[in-house]
């Protein structure tokens, strides 16, 4: 049975404002899954209707076989969904460990030795633990952003665009902590402006156009297909 | 030492505005509220001082939990400006209450006189000493609530980026609760200090206001190091302002420092974000 099972699901912002169009997605247990099409096509939308911040319209989303209809955020990240925003996704205020405390919120009894396991993997975010969110670089802060998310040992992880506006080489050491979490038995569902990489990393990939689904399948045969990379690789 | 004072009050609204984006202008009313709660407990059942602050930040916090329940946040959803008008309305109810409970007549509290200690030129009073260390005392342990515990850390989570607080876990409503007591329980303590210093009366709170608004302005509206400085600064400013111009004109002080802080410093002092 697959962890996440999203069908034809329809949501938006204002009321007539329809951004997802009935899309369908699934991820089973230990996959990752990208999802990858053009600007506004909805794929942002489609993490925040699972994780509530988005109201779905119609459609199910279900995960470990409950439905999450009508949850609030707090009550789906208690069920073991752990996002990560693209933007706004550290408190700038809070030092480095405090956000790390706030990441586990919901499980504090569990808290010390978490955080300790998370120093241990990313030593970067033990060096500033003093330090406030705020003032962190770009790579520094989308490392911290996934070290809140790995507080409540989520089952799944849903990253929106992990690697935008961040250089190179910085997203090259996201990608690899990403991988690295991914052959540990994460689940990972992730959208990725850079089609390639995602394609590189993921197992399966959902290709989203205009709020509906386009095409999907095996990541590596998605990205070899050329229709899908004349059309969004450049290639 | 009256910037102390004037901060414990400026740290409430500052507070109620960090976490729930608004300005509660019935914060004058809960200072009120606060005086008279720690009059009771001080004249009524004749109980020393701390035992009054107490009084007055628990009386002032049950009753802003309580009212903000009631009459604003319902109006929540309706933006930021018609919450604040609506707390003017909820002020002027509230003052009203207190005037038909405790009457207009200004009160005392039972606590003895002293004579001012003399330093040379210098003359100070002991009652303004133990307004200041009270004052201070409030503070501290607000930094402790906010620095140390988890509900701390997780008020200012919501005061940072409440979207990303729900999603980690964090009931905003729960926060905002919190927020509103410990606001107007520090309004309450605020209003208690002014009396100790002088006398109460149901307008106490609604004279200082501006001078309260003022102080959060000035250290930058959401930043609670930032109105402790904005107290101080317009405390001292007001003291100041009598060795060149008459009492009368001493509220011009707090429009004057709002004006100079919206022309060349929006984001305040300490202030993180212009809003």
């Amino acid at each position: 049975m697959s962890l996440l099972a999203i069908e034809s699901l329809t949501a938006g912002y204002g009321a007539h404002d329809e951004i997802l169009k009935g899309v369908g997605l699934r991820a089973d247990a230990g996959e990752m899954v990208a999802l990858i099409g053009p600007n506004g096509a909805g794929k942002s939308t489609l993490l925040k209707a699972v994780v509530g911040i988005v109201a779905a319209r119609a459609g199910a989303i279900r995960f470990d076989g409950q439905a999450l209809a009508g949850l609030k955020p707090r009550e789906i990240s208690r069920r073991g969904i752990a996002f990560v925003p693209q933007e706004g996704n550290v408190f700038p205020s809070l030092s480095v460990e405090e956000n790390l405390e706030i990441g586990g919120y919901v499980d504090r009894a569990a808290r010390r030795g978490r955080i300790q396991a998370i120093y241990a993997r990313l030593p970067m975010l033990a060096e500033r633990r003093r330090q406030a969110a705020g003032t962190l670089s770009g790579g520094q802060r989308q490392t911290l952003a996934m070290g809140m998310a790995l507080m409540v040992a989520p089952k799944m992880l849903l990253l929106d665009e992990p690697s935008a506006g961040l250089s190179p080489m910085a997203a090259g050491e996201l990608f690899g902590l990403i991988k690295s979490l991914h052959r540990d038995g994460m689940t990972v569902v992730m959208v990725e402006q850079n089609a390639l990489e995602a394609l590189a990393v993921a197992d399966r990939a959902y290709l989203l156009v205009d709020g509906r689904n386009a095409r999907d399948g095996a990541a590596r045969a998605l990205a070899e297909d050329p229709e899908i990379r004349h059309a969004f690789l450049g290639g | 030492m009256a910037g102390a004072v004037l901060a414990v009050p400026a740290i409430g609204f500052t507070t109620v505005y960090a976490v729930l984006r608004f300005a509660n202008f019935a914060i004058a009313a809960h200072m009120a509220i606060g005086a008279f709660a720690g009059y009771v407990v001080n004249a009524w059942l004749g109980l020393p001082a701390w035992a009054a602050v107490v009084g007055a930040f628990l009386g002032a916090g049950i009753i802003g939990v309580a009212s903000d329940f009631i009459a604003l946040r319902p109006l929540r959803g309706q933006g930021a400006l018609t919450v604040a008008i609506a707390s003017i309305a909820l002020n002027l109810m509230l003052e009203n209450a207190i005037r038909f409970g405790f009457g207009n007549a200004p009160r005392n509290y039972a606590i003895p006189l002293v004579r001012d200690w003399t330093l040379g030129p210098i003359r100070i009073g002991p009652q303004q000493v133990e307004n200041a260390v009270i004052a201070v005392t409030a503070m501290t342990l607000l930094f402790l609530f906010l620095g140390l515990t988890s509900t701390g850390k997780a008020m200012r989570a919501v005061a940072d980026n409440p979207v990303l607080a729900d999603i980690k876990g964090i009931d905003p409503e729960r926060m905002a609760r919190f927020a509103v007591g410990l606001g107007m329980g520090l309004g309450g303590i605020g209003g208690m200090l002014i009396g100790l210093d002088t006398s109460i009366d149901p307008l106490l709170g609604f004279r200082s206001i501006l001078s309260v608004f003022a102080a959060a302005v000035v250290g930058g509206l959401g930043s609670i190091p930032g109105a402790v400085v904005g107290g101080l600064v317009i405390g001292l400013a007001e003291e100041l302002s009598l060795l060149a111009l008459p009492a009368t004109y001493k509220g011009a002080v707090g429009f004057l420092a709002i004006l100079l802080t919206l022309s060349f410093r929006p984001r305040g002092l300490l202030g993180g974000r212009a809003t």
